[in-house]
């Protein structure tokens, strides 16, 4: 028999390291002669799409095309240190770096622009700087940058920014553990084989506050990714040893989601900025999966009426639990 | 990887002679999806790997009389796009549909998952339970045909020679009247090995009594087999419920009599009954 049923997962999760663990990152922006930009930072991007976001920033606080940005990451030999891609920091902590950094080099390029163009009131947008007010009064993005060069001046800064908390209350516990939160919901749908006690996830539908969405597609794509990441963890994905010795060490073995396994994942997007990220923006990569294996066990709760204690919920543990509730 | 020689066969002779002379120190290789990754891991170190996929006797399916033959180094996509088979054993069909993904199937042959051996094999018991006979060759024997009920001597091991090549398979063509079902279940969709597979191709007489059977569950022992116990129980009576059930209960315990009492028995016995009752159910 086919049983269905749908459950419900909510988390919060602390953005960055927390708990006065050191939590800096940096970056340095510099202005080339012909007006193109050169990004350097010690993150990494293994995939989340990092890069683009930092790209983003930095091309729209100088008002320059996406394209006009050239990215230098995890290289030691040239890259200031970010710190490590994890906790879901890198958005909101590097690309305060960013913003920072693009921010003190545009102050540069404003006084010569004001200087040039006898105004102050300057906006930087579309490859181009003009003045608000007399909208003629205008200098390309990449004369500016020329003029800055031939005034000998330094466009070129590092910035760092910081968001290492206070500890929380050693008697108590109480306090703020981390400089922002993130929140989400999702909800999956399954239907169990009580024959094979096989599991079938037919919709996860994630709702994730993420401060701000620098890239609504990329955001959506990090929330399906990790949504089938944690429906594998809660079915299948299991680390099987033998005294200490990993018994499936291939992905022949350990069951990751294939394409053909994934349900459709229906991603919302919540804004609700925070003050202290770039733009408003957070992290959403590790909240991502958090709510998804109790979505999922909750769901086969409410359709088998069965309580699961233990992960993987794979075919073995789900027909256990429903001849042990048979018997 | 190893240093092995390679030696590519035009011909069946072309292969029987290098088998011949290299006997035991030859591994033979058609796709390659079982075979490279045990060279990779060197698992097994041939002095020399003979490639059969070159050979175009080796390919294809036929009907032959009242025979289908199905050539060796036939992939499981071919299995998947043949006429033939879509039309008189669609049971084998779905059975090489459910191997591996796309790509394996590409490369993947008939022959291979026969001689491989393996236990969770996916078209070796649907082969079985099409009645499969092997035409199997070598350079001084000549031909000889084994039934594939009798060619698995154990996991991984067949009866076949270091010098011979299985040259054909060959199975009786199902009568018009005849079903045939299959069902995997495996952990996911798709790049999964069979947590089990049970195929079953039964025909009933114009009374609706069940007159010819033959079921072959997969994964679930060492070597897959013919459930001659759960057969007997269905054969000339009606596949009503009473009876299914009996035969399912007939169906795991020869299973527990080959396989012992093992960890895995306590979800597979129960398990291998229901997919054999969903089978049956579908075909009656």
């Amino acid at each position: 028999m086919k049983k269905r049923g749908i459950g419900i997962g909510c988390m919060f999760y602390g953005i960055g390291y927390g708990f006065s663990r050191q939590d800096i990152s940096a970056a340095t922006v510099e202005i080339c002669e012909d007006g193109s930009v050169i990004v350097r930072s010690g993150e990494v991007d293994y995939g989340q799409g990092s890069d683009t976001i930092f790209c983003q920033i930095v091309a729209e606080e100088l008002g320059v095309r996406y394209d006009q940005i050239q990215l230098i990451t995890a290289d030691t030999f040239v890259t200031p240190n970010a710190g490590p891609t994890s906790a879901s920091r890198v958005t909101y902590v590097t690309g305060n770096a960013m913003l920072k950094a693009a921010r003190a080099v545009k102050k540069t390029l404003r006084s010569v622009a004001e200087d040039i163009l006898g105004e102050t009131d300057l906006i930087f947008s579309d490859g181009m700087v003009f003045s608000e007010s007399s909208r003629e009064k205008e200098i390309s993005f990449r004369s500016l940058a020329k003029a800055a060069h031939l005034r000998g001046l330094q466009i070129v800064e590092t910035a760092w920014h910081d968001v290492t908390t206070k500890d929380v209350d050693p008697e108590t516990g109480q306090g703020k553990a981390y400089s922002t939160y993130a929140w989400a919901s999702q909800l999956a749908e399954v239907e169990v084989d009580t024959e094979t006690g096989k599991v079938e996830v037919l919709r996860l539908v994630a709702a994730h506050d993420v401060g701000k969405a620098i890239n609504p597609s990329n955001v959506e794509a990090q929330i399906e990714g990790g949504a089938i990441m944690g429906m594998g963890y809660a079915l299948e994905e299991e680390i099987r040893q033998e005294g200490g010795h990993v018994q499936n060490r291939s992905l022949g073995e350990y069951m990751i989601p294939t394409a053909l396994d994934v349900p459709l994942v229906e991603a919302h997007i919540v804004e609700v900025p925070v003050s202290d990220g770039p733009y408003g923006a957070k992290g959403v990569g590790e909240p991502a999966l958090i709510p998804t294996a109790p979505a999922i066990l909750n769901a086969i709760c409410n359709a088998l009426d069965i309580h699961i204690t233990e992960l993987p919920a794979n075919l073995e543990n789900i027909h256990r639990l429903i001849r042990e509730k048979g018997e | 990887m190893q240093n092995f020689e390679f030696y590519s066969a035009v011909t069946i002779e072309d292969g029987l002679a290098c088998l011949s002379e290299r006997g035991e120190t030859c591994r033979i290789i058609a796709g390659g999806t079982d075979l490279i990754p045990l060279l990779r891991s060197e698992e097994v170190r041939p002095v020399c790997v003979l490639n059969i996929l070159n050979v175009e006797a080796l390919k294809g399916v036929a009907e032959e009389g009242d025979c289908i033959w199905i050539g060796p180094a036939t992939t499981f996509t071919e299995i998947m796009d043949s006429g033939i088979l879509q039309r008189s054993a669609p049971l084998l069909v779905q059975a090489a549909s459910s191997v591996g993904g796309p790509q394996i199937r590409n490369r993947g042959t008939v022959a291979g998952n026969i001689a491989t051996a393996s236990p969770a094999a996916d078209v070796l018991p649907a082969l079985m339970a099409l009645d499969a006979t092997l035409e199997v060759q070598s350079l001084d024997a000549g031909i000889r045909r084994i039934p594939l009920t009798e060619a698995i001597l154990q996991p991984y091991r067949t009866c076949l020679r270091s010098d011979e090549l299985i040259v054909g398979i060959s199975m009786p063509r199902p009568s018009s009247d005849t079903r045939g079902g299959f069902e995997k279940l495996g952990r996911r969709h798709a790049l999964a090995r069979a947590r089990m597979n049970v195929s079953v191709v039964l025909r009933t007489d114009p009374d609706g009594c069940v007159a010819d059977l033959r079921i072959v569950p997969g994964a679930v022992m060492p070597v897959a087999r013919r459930m001659t116990e759960a057969e007997s129980v269905l054969l000339g009576r009606r596949p009503e419920p009473g009876v299914v059930e009996t035969a399912a209960e007939a169906l795991a315990e020869g299973i527990l009599k080959t396989t012992g009492r093992r960890s895995s028995s306590e979800y597979k016995l129960p398990v291998v009954k229901n997919i054999f009752k969903r089978v049956l159910q579908r075909l009656c």
